[in-house]
């Protein structure tokens, strides 16, 4: 019942003549008593495998609803329209009996505690077993070793011991790793990171991004790793998609977008990272204003009413997703940072010293 | 090792106290002397009566003041003699009466608990999986139903029904039958305990469920791959077990004295309705000993709910 054939989801890893996961106009829409919240509107972006993909934006983006509509674990009342295809294959119709053929086996997800995402009354190995056995058919004895190996693969010392502990018997950062070893335990082609560090302190944060970043080069494996934090995807991603009110708008090669961001709400982001070159005591660079409602979001660009370079046509016309110099750069924005409007407003509000562009601005 | 000896102790007193309100209680809210004797107790100016007054001080310890008679009757009773009854002659000795309705009760109420956890633990893992559904709803009516109906209500339906115009189980208790004859014939009372204790058991569990179903650890389980069935029983069902045994527990204790209306109905001659025709009568040994039975049951009870705590939850263990 529980064997990868019965799924009957034809999985071609060999030859892709596109991405391996292609995510085309994904819109997921939660009917609540005040009217429809569209949590994700809209949203298109590909991977390849091997790839990692940073999905940045502030808490109430999108993000985490977006990486659970691409694999499908949502709640019954949800509501998704678009296309996701997987290896050729489109799955956002599947339902989700033939879809847990592919959790666990093709895409796994890291969540963000890993306290209260491991069941705490289950032993560490069998939480890591369960998916070998229930996948790959795995008897015991062979599953209990493959666990031991994948503890071995993030760096969990004395792995041997650690199948018979608790959750609870360990640290944070260790249980994250734990986390990973079962995202990772079938091999999965996709891995979904939801905040993996956000939890942790910040020694270990390097640590976890570290681990995984390795096996994904160990296993060819692409990462989704979903974040709030731009310092996090910059040294961990190729690939950055910044979203905004649901809508993603701006995706670029890391090193682009680092180099040369269009969207005025990307480069508010990058203010608001603490720089250790500024003196102590500075405060600490913000974004006014609160992320659009998603049950009636405005007219127009999304972020205009928080835009500090927002124009008329901002307000009325919703800007589309337009292609920059890199043909791989994509942003969404009227007036983008560099254009002619956009100078002439810095200027304007340098000048008259608006907190919104102070030092902190330069990059 | 430590705390079980606090545990101990603790028990041990609880179990003195009870005793000793029950035995002051009965001693001062009744007169032991005239439930013995009748009338003649309060013959005095009789000299035959004076006599038979003598007599029984002599024999019951009367004459003692009150703390040495409980004392006397503590030493007594935990060496197993629990004395005689003061009605009817004496006889049965309390003991052999006890022994005789305890069985009776305790298989009544093995029966019931059993089959209400068998009903509450699927009702409850069905309606938690897909909540405020039809289905949902109408188990929510039902189980309300249940637990509204008062149980001699509950018991009389059943028996009119059940035994009289389907004749589907025997209409009477019939202590000379076999054990497996008698265990049929405890069917329905058992039921009828079992219904109103399952309504409550699968609400609470239900509620549970349905929180623990929440977890990120579920959510976990179903990006594992974890068809629904397995997360709801290997992942849900086990961390949501704790009001349940709880309140399986204390009902377990309540059931030892308080299955009397049912027993009454179905004419089981048990420990309730032993309970019931000795605090008519005021016969103290008889009350006591049924007291100290229950209060027992429940220190008991409470021990195991604690082990059981700890098989469930590793934590608990740990601190």
């Amino acid at each position: 019942m529980t064997s990868r054939e019965t799924g009957s989801v034809q999985i071609s890893r060999a030859e892709a003549t596109e991405p391996l996961l292609v995510v085309d106009n994904l819109s997921t829409h939660f009917p609540t008593e005040r009217g429809v919240v569209r949590a994700v509107d809209g949203v298109s972006l590909s991977i390849k495998r091997g790839e990692s993909l940073g999905i940045v934006g502030e808490s109430g983006s999108g993000k985490t609803v977006l990486s659970r509509s691409i694999m499908g674990l949502l709640p019954a009342a949800a509501i998704r329209s678009g296309s996701v295809r997987f290896a050729g294959t489109e799955i956002l119709d599947l339902p989700a009996k033939r879809m847990r053929h592919l959790w666990g086996a093709e895409m796994a997800m890291v969540f963000q505690n890993p306290l209260n995402s491991l069941n705490p009354l289950m032993k560490i190995g069998k939480q890591i077993t369960e998916p070998l056995k229930l996948h790959l058919n795995m008897n015991r004895s062979h599953a209990k070793a493959t666990a031991v190996r994948l503890l071995k693969d993030v760096h969990i010392p004395e792995a041997e011991q650690r199948l018979n502990q608790y959750p609870h018997e360990l640290s944070g950062g260790m249980r994250q790793r734990v986390m990973i070893a079962i995202a990772l335990a079938c091999g999965p082609t996709v891995l979904f990171a939801d905040e993996p560090t956000t939890a942790l302190d910040v020694t270990v944060q390097s640590q976890i991004l570290d681990v995984i970043n390795e096996q994904r080069t160990d296993r060819n494996m692409s990462v989704i790793l979903v974040t709030h934090d731009l310092g996090v995807v910059a040294g961990h991603t190729d690939h950055v998609a910044v979203m905004y009110g649901g809508k993603l708008v701006e995706r670029a090669p890391t090193r682009t977008l680092f180099a040369n961001m269009k969207m005025p709400y990307t480069k508010s982001l990058m203010r608001s990272i603490p720089k250790l070159d500024n003196p102590s005591h500075t405060r600490l660079a913000t974004i006014p204003g609160r992320p659009p409602d998603l049950v009636n979001p405005p007219d127009g660009c999304r972020f205009a009413p928080r835009c500090a370079y927002a124009q008329d046509r901002c307000h009325d016309e919703e800007p589309p997703l337009a292609v920059a110099d890199d043909p791989d750069h994509y942003y969404a924005c009227w007036y983008p940072v560099g254009s002619p409007e956009f100078e002439a407003r810095d200027a304007e509000l340098r000048a008259a010293g608006d907190p919104r562009v102070d030092a902190g601005a330069t990059i | 090792m430590r705390y079980w000896l606090t545990r101990l102790g603790t028990s041990v007193l609880l179990l003195l106290t009870v005793s000793a309100l029950a035995f002051g209680a009965m001693n001062i809210l009744g007169d032991p002397l005239f439930n013995i004797l009748g009338p003649v107790a309060l013959d005095v100016d009789n000299p035959e009566s004076v006599e038979l007054i003598q007599a029984a001080e002599e024999q019951y310890n009367l004459d003692d003041p009150l703390p040495i008679r409980w004392a006397l009757w503590l030493g007594d009773f935990v060496t197993g003699d629990f004395g005689v009854q003061f009605s009817e002659d004496g006889e049965p000795p309390v003991r052999d009466l006890i022994s005789e309705r305890l069985p009776r009760t305790l298989q009544l109420l093995v029966m019931a608990q059993v089959l209400a956890a068998l009903i509450a633990i699927p009702w409850a893992l069905w309606t938690a999986s897909r909540p405020n559904s039809k289905v949902d709803r109408a188990s929510t009516i039902t189980s309300f139903l249940f637990i509204a109906i008062p149980s001699f209500a509950l018991a009389v339906m059943l028996k009119w029904a059940l035994s009289i115009k389907l004749s589907i189980f025997p209409l009477a208790y019939v202590t000379n039958d076999t054990f497996w004859e008698r265990s049929f014939q405890m069917l329905l009372p058992a039921i009828t305990l079992a219904l109103p204790a399952a309504a409550i058991y699968q609400r609470l569990l239900r509620t549970d469920l349905i929180t623990t179903l929440q977890e990120d650890f579920i959510l976990t389980a179903r990006s594992k791959g974890v068809s629904r069935r397995s997360v709801l029983f290997k992942h849900a069902l086990r961390s949501s077990l704790f009001s349940f045994v709880t309140i399986f527990a204390i009902n377990t204790g309540a059931l030892i004295g308080g299955a009397l209306v049912v027993e009454q109905i179905f004419l089981i001659p048990g420990l309730g309705r032993a309970i019931v025709e000795a605090i008519l009568r005021e016969d103290f040994p008889v009350v006591l000993a049924i007291v100290m039975i229950i209060a027992f049951a429940f220190v008991i009870l409470n021990l195991i709910v604690d082990l059981i705590y700890s098989l469930i939850d590793p934590r608990v263990r740990s601190s």
